[in-house]
């Protein structure tokens, strides 16, 4: 048994302070976000931490208007899948941007999101 | 391995029913099993799928409880759950089971009872088949998946709401043809192209319905097959997978796993996509059907869009996609889902789908996604 190089507790801890996080193969060099017990690309069990800088583009987004329970207060609001400069990609729900802004290919920037003592992934406006 | 076909089949109308989930079952095997004019006692085993019985129903357990509301309790019983795709990988079970030559006769089915709680709570139940770390969290539903998917695709190959709108449309022209089907009724472009947003670009008439309903198949080994009428084969039954999360796919504008699905179960069967004749594939929203009809190999990637305006994928087109109404206006009780759509395919290859029924149908293919695109099933069928 090996600990892990980085819990999902652990992400959120760092993304709370600000601090986007992947996770490099220190077999292969794929980088991954979240992170995973193997590395897919090899296999290998090698990963090492590694910070983003936190921004990315928008490859797709959508509008949700009809919300699971514990968000219906917050409808409608945007969720993307935001690329990373980096290059791996992650969903996020984008914030202070208005709806009609959001497009694919617009910059945005990584911001921890805090709800009911849970931290959830974010992406506002770049500048 | 051994062959092994489908002696029987039965579907409950779906809809709302004041009936729990095993009972809407129960209706659908008796029906499978008189179709296929079968003893309950040849049954072996049953595998069934059930999705959100724990929480609309407080039930689990779902198997024994099915196999008893039936009135067979002693057989082996398991509940399998790939979300939506739960009663095909449920099947998938039993097609190797018999190939294996361990049984002989095994009822499939799945059920599912979702209108006994509001829209609300089956929205937040039904996002519970993606991950509930990394997307949950950020308020992320099932049409929100399909939105991003959709986006991706206009994006990518410029496909456009009119042509997603006219897969709602021709499913619904099926599904008039349908007497189970939920909704059997004609709607214009106009009318969906109209109707409110869900999650853009998605609106409510892109989007396949909540429903109750039950579906079953018997299926055989070839020496009980060859004393019950008119058995139709199983060509072929393969499974594929991909990442969970959304982030992780690297193009949101194919699904990976019906594209894999459906190479390994043409590779069994000896076949290739221009030998399918019908199909019933998983339209839960009008762009998972032109993503699905690319992956399956019927077209290009890209040119899903333009086949269904263009009426290729109608009753009477070059292959005719969904007879029987899809998930848009049959409905979609995610557990009896993949059940469903085998019924409908064996039912066509027998030539007993009445108005809805593609002439000569020989091989027929059913396609069933699970949630987020990371469970797909593909089996193929053929007659004698």
């Amino acid at each position: 048994m090996t600990e892990p190089v980085i819990t999902a507790r652990a992400f959120f801890e760092r993304a709370r302070a600000g601090q986007l996080t992947a996770v490099r193969c220190g077999s292969c060099g794929e980088l991954a976000i979240p992170p995973r017990e193997l590395c897919p690309a090899c296999h290998a069990r090698a990963w090492q931490p590694v910070p983003l800088v936190g921004e990315g583009t928008i490859t797709s987004f959508t509008v949700i208007r009809v919300a699971p329970r514990a968000h219906a207060a917050d409808a409608p609001y945007a969720i993307a899948v935001v690329k990373l400069q980096e290059g791996v990609s992650i969903l996020g729900r984008i914030v202070d941007i208005p709806l009609d802004k959001v497009a694919v290919g617009l910059p945005v920037r990584f911001r921890p999101l805090g709800a009911q003592d849970q931290t959830s992934i974010g992406f506002g406006p770049l500048g | 391995m051994r062959r092994v076909a489908v002696i029987g089949v039965g579907v409950t109308k779906f809809g709302l029913h004041d009936r729990t989930s095993a009972e809407l079952f129960a209706d659908a095997a008796g029906d499978a099993l008189t179709d296929a004019g079968i003893a309950a006692s040849a049954v072996q085993a049953l595998y069934y799928g059930n999705v959100v019985g724990g929480e609309t129903e407080h039930q689990l357990h779902t198997g024994p409880q099915a196999a008893s509301v039936l009135g067979i309790p002693s057989v082996p019983t398991t509940r399998f759950e790939t979300a939506c795709a739960s009663s095909h990988a449920a099947f998938r079970h039993a097609v190797m089971e018999i190939g294996a030559g361990v049984s002989d006769v095994i009822l499939v089915g799945g059920a599912e009872r979702v209108l006994n709680v509001s829209t609300a709570e089956s929205t937040e139940y039904f996002a519970y088949a993606s991950d509930a770390v990394w997307e949950q969290p950020l308020g992320l539903t099932f049409p929100g998946v399909f939105a991003l998917i959709a986006r991706a695709h206009m994006e990518k190959y410029g496909t456009t709401e009119a042509q997603m709108a006219a897969v709602a449309v021709k499913n619904h022209r099926h599904g008039a043809l349908n007497p189970k089907a939920q909704f059997q009724k004609q709607i214009t472009i106009d009318q969906v192209l109209r109707s409110a947003y869900v999650a853009d670009p998605l609106k409510l008439l892109d989007c396949c319905p909540f429903s109750d309903g039950g579906a079953a198949v018997v299926l055989a080994s070839e020496e009980v097959a060859r004393r019950h009428r008119k058995p139709v084969w199983v060509l072929a039954s393969a499974a594929a997978s991909d990442w969970m999360l959304l982030g992780d796919k690297r193009d949101l504008a194919r699904v990976p796993a019906t594209e894999r699905a459906a190479a390994a179960a043409y590779r069994q069967a000896g076949l290739g996509p221009t030998d399918v004749d019908v199909v019933e594939l998983h339209d839960c929203f009008t762009i998972a059907e032109i993503v699905a009809t690319e992956g399956l190999g019927l077209f290009e990637p890209g040119a899903g869009g333009r086949a269904a305006e263009t009426g290729l994928t109608s009753l009477g087109g070059e292959v005719p996609v969904n007879p029987s109404g899809g998930l848009k206006a049959k409905g979609h009780p995610i557990g009896a889902t993949g059940a469903a759509q085998i019924a409908e395919i064996v039912t066509q290859l027998r030539g007993e789908a009445g108005p809805r029924q593609v002439d000569g149908a020989r091989t027929g293919l059913t396609h069933t996604l699970g949630g987020n695109t990371a469970t797909v099933l593909v089996s193929l069928f053929g007659r004698d």
